[in-house]
C-alpha cells in the first residue's frame, strides 16, 4: 500500500491545482476499465469462441461490433470529462460533525450533456452525482465528514464517470485551494447568568436616549403610559389603540466569557460549551458579547454576529 | 472618460459637457465624479455619495439639480427625524373640517438626503420605499412622486459615532456609490482662493429643460451592447459570486444596474456602443455597496473589487 | 442482501432493461418449446407487475424454486442441460429470471451481458439479412439500456436512444475492420453437439411415393450455381443426387458406395462453374451431369455422384465443370447390372406382365424404353403434385388404377417396368432446372425443382438418363415446375409467382441474399487469404495481421478521440483577429493580459512602446468596431489594420 500511495504521489504531484477555474485536459484525465468491462471482455472471448465454433459469420461480426461498442464506450467515457470547466464555489460554514459542503461549479461548452458525474473527497466519504446540461452550468457540494473544528481542507476529490456504458471508468484527481470553516459542535449546557442590568441604547451613540421607532397595536398588558393617543385618535378613532416603540431599550446582554466555564476541562470541551451558548443566545434572541483569552467580540445579535463569535470559536488555537 | 489622450468612436453630440463643465467649475478638480454622477442620474437611478463631511457633496447634489432645472428639496437627516417629515403629514383644517395633506420634502424632482445614515432605521426605510416605488403612502393613500425622481443621499463613513449604517437589502436601491475624496492640491489652493462656494451653486442656471431628461436617458439606454459585452458583464457576475474576497455575489439586478451604468457611461462619452473599458469603470462604482466583504464585516474593498476585474478574462 | 444507495437500481432504468430483455428472447419464442415460451412470459408479465405495482421483488426460496423447475423441464425436454438448443433455453430462462432479481446496478448489468450474449444465439437459427437487421435494432436498444442505466434519470427516453445509436454507428469501423482482417479459423474448434444443425430439408437417400412432391412444396433455395460462360439450356440441367439402386416394391434406397471409380468419356468441352450449397447434413454435392474434375477433398462415387468427405452442415462453395454429353461406365460390372435388373418377387404383378409382354413383341432395349415413354405420354397419365395413395402394389396402382402423380411415380414405375423387361435400369433423385436471376446471374435451385428421373444402361451407351416425366409433362423439364402444374396445384407462393414486377423484385432481393451469403456469410479463411492477397498481402501470417489489425484500430480510436476532443472554436472571426495581433504582438515582448482592455492596452503602450502604439490603436479601435458596434463590415478594416501590424 505504501508503494501505491508513493506511486499515486508521484503521479498526480502535479495536480494539485491552486487557482481556478480549472479546465479537465486529456493530461489529467485517466480511463480504466471497471468490473463489467472486464466482466464484457469475457463474455466478448466467450462470444467469439461460440462464433468460431459454430462458424457463425454473424456472430463474428456481432463480436466484433461490441468490441468497437466498447473502444467507443471508452472513448466517451473520457469525453464526458474531458473540456469541462470546474470552478470551486464558496463553502459555507458548518458544524463539527456535520458533512462540509465544498461546491463546485461545471460548466461544460459541449452540444452533448454530461451525465452520471461522480464525486468523491476520500475513499471513505460518501460519493455525490451530479450532470451538466448541453452548454450548461452545474453546482454539486462535495461533502466532507468533519470532525475537528477550524479550517478544513478540501482533500484530492476524484471525479469520475461510467457514463455512457459502464465498462470504463474516467477519472481525474480534483485538489482546488477550497477550505470551510468548521465551527465547533455546539454542547448544550445552561447559559451563564446575565451579567449586566439592562442597558439603554448603548449602540446608539451619545445621548443614551430611548429613541422612538414607530407603533405597535396595544396588548392587555401595556402600560397606559405607552399609548400613543394622539396617534390613536387619527381617523376618527377608528383604529385600535396604539402603543410607542422605543428602540434599544429592554435588551438584556450576556457575556460569554472563557473563564466561565470550568478549567479543569480540555480546550476543546470548552470552546464546545461556549459554542453551545452562543447558539442558545441566539436562539433566546439575546444580545451576548464573547470573551476568550486575546479575543473580545463586543455584544451583539444576528446571523453576522453569530458568526463571527463561532469563527472566533472555531479558530481558538488548540 | 476613456483617457485624455485616445477616445474613440465619440461620434455623437456629446450633449451633456456644458452641464459637466459648468458642475466642474463649482467643484473643483472633481470632474470624474461629477460625470460618474451624471451617468447614475442618466441611468435613472440614485445615488449615494459617502465620504466625510465637508468634501463637497451636498454641492455637488445642488448642483446639478439645478443644472438640470430640477425642483430641488434637501433633507437632512437626524436621529429624531420621523417618516412623517420626509413623506408628509394629513393636517386636520378646522375650516374645513377635514383633513389635509401637506407633502413632505420627498416630493421634489431631486431630493438631498444629506448624511442618512443619522436617521434611525425606520426613517431610512421610508425614504428608501419611496425611492424605490416612486410613489409614497400615506394613510392609506398613494401618491406619486413627481417625474423624473432622484435621490442623492450622502452617508458619513459608518465608522463614525451615532450612525444607522444602511442595511445590506437598502444599499441595492442605489445604482452606484461613489466617493469624493479630498480635492487636490490646485483644486484645494483654487477653493481656497474663490471662498465659498455654496453661493455660486445657487446661482446655477438650468441648462437644459427637465422635460428633456426622459428623452436623454431613452437615448443612453438604447447605447449598443453587443452580445460579447453582455458576456462580459454576466462572466463578472457569476465571478462576484463564487469569489471567496465576498459573502455573496452580486444578484441579478446588479448585473442590469452594471449595464445600464456603463451604458449611460458611454453615451455621456459620445459614444453609440458600449465598450469593456465602460464596463470596468463602472464596476466597482455599482459593486462595492453590494457586496460584503468576508474580512471583517464591511462592505467589500477597492480592493478585492480590482481583483475580481483580473480574474476574469474579456470575451 | 444490502445495497449501497449509489448502487441501488433506479426504478426508471427498469423498463429499459425489460425492453432490452424482451427484444433478446421474443425472437427465440420461434423455435422454442411452448412451455419455455410461456413460462418465460409469465415470468415477464409477473416482474413488470411487481415493478408497476412497486413491490417487493421475490426472494431467494422462490427464485431457486423456479430455476429448478424450469432446469428440470429442460432437461426433460431435451435431455441435457447442454448443447445448443438446451443452452439457449437456459440462457432464456435465466434472462427471465434475472428479471425478478432487479436489485442492484450490478443485476443490471448481468442482465444487460445476458442480453448480448442471447444476441448471438439467434444466429445459430438463421443468419439472413432480416435476423441481422433485428438484431441490430435489439443490440441498439440493449446498448440504450445500458446508456441508461449509466445516464440515470437526466437521460431522456429519444437521448438515450440517439446516444445509443451513435455509439453504435461508431463503432461499425471497427466492426468492419475486425471483420476483415481478425485472423480467422475455421471451426469447429470442438465435436458440435448432435443438435447443432437441425432441421434441414432437402433430398434423403431413399425415395418413396410423395416424398419429392412434399420437397417441391418448399420454395427454399437448394444452391446456386454461376457458370463461367452463359448457363446450359435448362433442360438439360440434371444435377445429380443419390443414385437408388434397391426397391422394396415401395420404397427406393441408395446401395452402399464402391470403391471402383466412373468411367467418363466426354463428348463435350467441359463447363466450369462454381456452386453454393445450403447445408442439407448429406455428403453428396448435387453436381451438375456429369461431374467432370473435381476438387481434391471430393470423391466421385461409382454412380457419378459426388460427395464431399463430411456432411455439408453448412452453406459452402465448390468449383466445378461437367460434362453435358458423355459416356458413362459402357463396360459396367455385371453385379452391377445383375443388382439393377431386380425387382421384388409378388409385388406389382401386372406391371410385370406388362413389361413381360413387352419383352416378348421388342427386343431391343430402346425400344422398350420408347415404348414405356409412350405409355406414359398416351392419354390417361397426368403429373400432379396430390397424387392419391398407392396400396399395397404402388407401380400396379399407379400404372392401371390413378395415372396421376408426381416425377417420383414415373421414375419408378418406369425403372420397374424396365427391369421387369430386362433393362437394367435405376432412379436418380438430384433437382433439375433452375432458374436464372438476371440480377447477378446465378443459377437459383430450389427445393421446389426437386426431382428423380431413371438412368438405363444400354450396351455399348453405358448408363442413359432417361427422364419419364418429360414424357408426361414435356415443360417441366423445359420451363420448370411452376409452369407444368395446373392451376390450383399447391405450389409455394415463392414459386408459383407469375406477376412480372414482383418476380424482378423476388430476384433482386434473392440476389441480395446471394451477395449477402457470399460476401458476408461465406467469409472464410479461405476468403479472408484472398481478400488479403488482393491487397498484396500475400499469405500473411496471423502476426503480420494482429499487428495490421492493432495498427488500424489505433488509428481509428484516434479518430474517435480526435472527434472526442474537438472543440468547434466558437470564436468570432473579429475575435480572432485580435487574437492574432496579440500573437504578433507578444513576439515584439508586448503581452496583453485576459482582463485588459484593447483600450488600456494601447494607452499602455502610449507610455511603453510609442513606437508600436499608433499600429495597436488603429488595430484596437477596428476590434472594438467590429466586436462591440452595431455597424456591419468593420471586419475589413481590422483585417487590413492587423496586416499592417509590424
Amino acid at each position: 500500500m505504501g508503494l501505491i500511495a508513493e506511486l499515486k504521489r508521484r503521479l498526480f504531484r502535479w495536480q494539485s491545482d491552486g487557482s481556478a477555474p480549472l479546465r479537465l485536459t486529456q493530461r489529467r484525465i485517466f480511463v480504466l476499465p471497471t468490473r463489467a468491462g472486464l466482466l464484457f471482455f469475457v463474455a466478448l472471448v466467450a462470444m467469439l469462441t461460440g462464433a468460431i465454433n459454430y462458424n457463425l459469420a454473424l456472430g463474428h461480426a456481432l463480436v466484433f461490433l461490441l468490441a468497437g461498442l466498447g473502444l467507443v464506450g471508452m472513448v466517451h467515457a473520457f469525453r464526458n470529462l474531458h473540456g469541462m470547466v470546474i470552478t470551486p464555489g464558496r463553502c459555507q460554514p458548518v458544524f463539527s460533525g456535520d458533512h462540509a459542503l465544498f461546491p463546485l461549479q461545471f460548466s461544460s461548452d459541449r452540444a452533448m450533456p454530461r451525465l452520471a458525474l461522480q464525486l468523491q473527497a476520500g475513499a471513505d466519504q460518501p460519493t455525490v452525482t451530479t450532470a451538466v446540461a448541453a452548454q450548461g452550468l452545474a453546482e454539486i457540494s462535495v461533502p466532507v465528514t468533519t470532525s475537528r473544528r477550524g479550517w478544513l481542507e478540501l482533500p484530492r476529490t476524484r471525479l469520475f464517470t461510467t457514463y455512457p456504458l459502464g465498462l470504463f471508468v474516467a477519472w481525474s484527481y480534483l485538489q482546488p485551494a477550497m477550505r470551510c470553516l468548521v465551527y465547533p459542535r455546539p454542547r448544550a449546557s445552561p447559559l451563564p447568568p446575565l451579567q449586566s442590568a439592562p442597558r439603554a441604547g448603548e449602540q446608539h451613540g451619545e445621548d443614551g436616549q430611548e429613541d422612538f421607532s414607530g407603533f405597535r397595536a396595544r396588548q392587555p398588558a401595556d402600560s397606559p403610559r405607552h399609548v400613543a393617543w394622539k396617534a390613536s385618535a387619527r381617523d376618527g378613532g377608528q383604529r385600535p389603540l396604539l402603543v410607542k416603540l422605543f428602540a434599544g431599550g429592554a435588551q438584556r446582554e450576556l457575556q460569554l466569557n472563557w473563564s466561565l466555564t470550568p478549567d479543569t476541562m480540555t480546550v476543546d470541551t470548552r470552546i464546545e460549551i461556549i459554542a453551545g451558548w452562543v447558539m442558545a443566545a441566539e436562539a433566546e434572541d439575546a444580545c451576548y458579547g464573547l470573551r476568550l483569552p486575546g479575543r473580545e467580540i463586543p455584544p451583539g445579535s444576528g446571523d453576522a454576529h453569530r458568526h463571527r463569535c463561532l469563527e472566533a470559536l472555531a479558530l481558538y488555537p488548540e | 472618460m476613456l483617457g485624455v489622450k485616445h477616445s474613440p468612436f465619440s461620434t455623437n453630440p456629446k450633449q451633456l459637457d456644458p452641464i459637466l463643465a459648468a458642475a466642474g467649475g463649482i467643484i473643483l478638480g472633481k470632474d470624474r465624479e461629477i460625470r460618474q454622477s451624471l451617468a447614475c442620474l442618466l441611468a435613472g437611478g440614485h445615488l449615494l455619495i459617502e465620504d466625510l463631511p465637508g468634501v463637497g457633496k451636498t454641492t455637488l447634489a445642488h448642483a446639478l439639480a439645478n443644472l438640470l432645472g430640477l425642483s430641488f428639496s434637501r433633507i437632512q437627516f437626524t436621529s429624531d427625524l420621523l417618516p412623517a417629515d420626509i413623506t408628509g403629514v394629513s393636517v386636520y383644517e378646522r375650516q374645513s373640517g377635514e383633513f389635509r395633506f401637506l407633502p413632505g420634502p420627498v416630493f421634489a424632482q431631486m431630493v438631498l438626503a444629506d448624511e442618512i445614515n443619522r436617521a434611525t432605521p425606520k426613517t431610512q426605510s421610508a425614504l428608501l420605499e419611496a425611492m424605490e416605488e416612486r410613489q409614497v403612502t400615506i394613510e392609506g393613500e398613494t401618491r406619486p412622486l413627481p417625474q423624473p425622481f432622484f435621490v442623492i443621499a450622502t452617508q458619513n463613513p459608518s465608522h463614525q459615532i451615532g450612525t444607522f449604517p444602511l442595511p445590506e437589502s437598502q444599499l441595492d436601491r442605489f445604482l452606484m456609490r461613489i466617493e469624493l475624496g479630498y480635492p487636490d492640491r490646485g483644486a484645494e489652493r483654487a477653493l481656497l482662493a474663490a471662498g465659498g462656494q455654496r453661493a455660486s451653486a445657487d446661482r446655477l442656471t438650468p441648462l437644459i429643460a427637465a422635460s428633456d431628461l426622459p428623452r436623454l436617458q431613452a437615448e443612453a439606454a438604447a447605447t449598443h451592447a453587443a452580445g460579447p459585452l453582455i458576456d462580459y458583464v454576466q462572466a463578472l457576475v457569476e465571478a462576484s459570486r463564487r469569489d471567496a474576497a465576498f459573502q455573496h455575489g452580486l444578484s441579478p439586478r446588479a448585473g442590469l444596474a452594471l449595464l445600464a451604468a456603463a451604458r449611460a457611461w458611454a453615451w455621456l462619452d459620445g459614444r453609440d456602443m458600449v465598450l469593456p473599458d465602460d464596463v470596468q469603470e463602472m464596476l466597482p462604482l455599482v459593486a462595492r455597496h453590494r457586496l460584503r466583504s468576508t474580512q471583517g464585516t464591511g462592505m467589500a474593498r477597492s480592493e478585492d473589487i480590482a481583483a475580481l476585474i483580473r480574474a476574469v478574462s474579456i470575451p | 442482501m444490502s445495497i449501497r444507495p449509489t448502487d441501488a437500481l433506479e426504478r426508471g432504468a427498469t423498463p429499459w432493461l425489460f425492453a432490452a430483455a424482451l427484444a433478446t428472447t421474443l425472437p427465440h419464442f420461434e423455435h422454442q418449446p411452448l412451455w419455455l415460451s410461456a413460462l418465460t412470459t409469465v415470468l415477464f408479465a409477473w416482474g413488470a407487475w411487481l415493478w408497476w405495482r412497486d413491490e417487493r421483488l421475490p426472494g431467494r426460496w422462490p427464485l431457486a424454486l423456479l430455476v429448478a423447475i424450469a432446469c428440470g423441464g429442460v432437461l426433460f425436454e431435451f435431455r441435457t442441460l447442454f448443447g445448443r438448443d438446451a443452452g439457449v433455453a437456459m440462457l432464456v430462462v435465466f434472462m427471465a429470471m434475472k428479471l425478478l432479481e432487479l436489485r442492484s446496478r450490478r443485476d443490471a448489468t448481468v442482465v444487460v451481458m445476458l442480453g448480448y450474449f442471447l444476441l448471438l444465439t439467434h444466429y445459430f437459427y438463421s443468419q439472413s439479412i432480416p435476423t441481422g437487421l433485428w438484431l441490430l435494432a435489439a443490440m441498439t436498444l440493449v446498448t440504450a439500456a445500458l446508456v441508461r442505466l449509466h445516464g440515470g434519470a437526466a437521460s431522456t427516453p429519444a437521448a438515450t436512444l440517439r446516444y445509443a445509436g451513435l455509439l453504435m454507428l461508431q463503432a461499425v469501423p471497427f466492426m468492419l475492420v475486425l471483420f476483415l482482417l481478425f485472423p480467422r479459423v475455421s471451426g469447429p474448434l470442438w465435436g458440435l453437439p448432435q443438435d447443432a444443425h437441425n432441421g434441414r430439408t432437402g433430398l434423403s437417400d431413399q425415395m418413396a411415393p410423395g416424398n419429392i412432391a412434399n420437397l417441391a412444396l418448399s420454395g427454399e433455395i437448394a444452391f446456386r450455381a454461376r457458370f463461367t460462360q452463359p448457363p446450359p439450356a435448362r433442360d438439360r440441367l440434371y444435377w445429380r443426387g443419390p443414385v437408388l439402386e434397391m426397391f422394396d416394391g415401395k420404397i427406393w434406397r441408395q446401395q452402399a458406395a464402391r470403391p471402383r471409380p466412373p468411367q467418363i468419356e466426354a463428348l463435350s468441352p467441359p463447363v466450369a462453374y462454381e456452386s453454393t450449397l445450403e447445408p442439407h447434413q448429406q455428403r453428396w454435392l448435387l453436381a451438375l451431369d456429369a461431374p467432370g474434375t473435381l476438387p481434391v477433398d471430393l470423391a466421385l462415387e461409382n454412380t457419378l455422384t459426388a460427395t464431399a468427405r463430411l456432411p455439408i452442415n453448412q452453406r459452402q462453395r465448390f468449383s466445378l465443370t461437367a460434362i453435358l454429353d458423355y459416356r458413362f461406365n459402357p463396360d459396367e460390372e455385371q453385379a452391377v447390372l445383375k443388382r439393377n435388373l431386380t425387382l421384388p418377387p409378388e409385388i406389382n404383378p401386372r406391371s410385370r406382365a406388362l413389361a413381360e409382354s413387352w419383352r416378348r413383341e421388342e427386343s431391343s432395349p430402346e425400344r422398350l424404353v420408347q415404348k414405356a415413354l409412350t405409355l406414359f405420354s398416351g392419354s390417361g397419365f397426368s403429373y400432379t403434385l396430390q397424387p392419391p395413395v398407392l396400396g399395397e402394389n404402388p407401380v400396379d396402382d399407379f400404372l392401371f388404377v390413378t395415372q396421376r402423380g408426381f416425377c417420383e411415380h414415373y421414375s419408378s414405375a418406369f425403372v420397374a417396368l424396365m427391369r421387369a423387361a430386362g433393362v437394367p435400369a435405376r432412379v436418380v433423385t438430384g433437382y433439375q432446372g433452375g432458374e436464372t436471376n438476371p440480377v447477378d446471374g446465378f443459377v437459383v435451385v430450389r427445393q421446389s425443382d426437386a426431382h428423380a428421373w431413371a438412368e438405363v444402361w444400354l450396351a455399348g451407351r453405358g448408363w442413359v438418363r432417361v427422364d419419364p416425366t418429360a414424357a408426361v409433362s414435356p415443360t417441366r423439364v423445359e420451363s420448370g415446375i411452376a409452369a407444368a402444374m395446373p392451376d390450383g396445384e399447391p405450389l409455394p407462393a415463392l414459386i408459383q409467382v407469375r406477376a412480372n414486377w414482383l418476380r424482378t423484385l423476388q430476384f433482386r432481393w434473392e440476389a441480395i441474399n446471394n451477395a449477402w451469403n457470399q460476401y458476408v456469410l461465406g467469409y472464410n479463411p479461405q476468403r479472408q487469404r484472398e481478400f488479403l492477397s488482393r491487397l498484396g498481402l500475400n499469405d500473411p501470417d496471423w502476426r503480420n495481421m494482429a499487428a495490421a489489425l492493432g495498427i488500424i484500430c489505433g488509428l481509428m480510436l484516434l479518430a474517435v478521440t480526435g472527434w472526442a476532443l474537438y472543440r468547434r472554436p466558437h470564436l468570432d472571426p473579429a475575435a480572432r483577429l485580435w487574437q492574432k495581433a496579440l500573437r504578433r504582438l507578444a513576439r515584439r515582448q508586448v503581452n496583453c493580459a485576459p482582463w485588459e482592455t484593447p483600450l488600456a492596452l494601447v494607452r499602455r503602450l502610449e507610455d511603453e512602446r510609442p513606437d508600436l502604439a499608433p499600429a495597436v490603436m488603429e488595430v484596437a479601435d477596428a476590434y472594438l468596431q467590429a466586436r462591440y458596434g452595431d455597424q456591419p463590415d468593420q471586419l475589413k478594416i481590422l483585417r487590413a489594420a492587423v496586416a499592417r501590424l509590424p
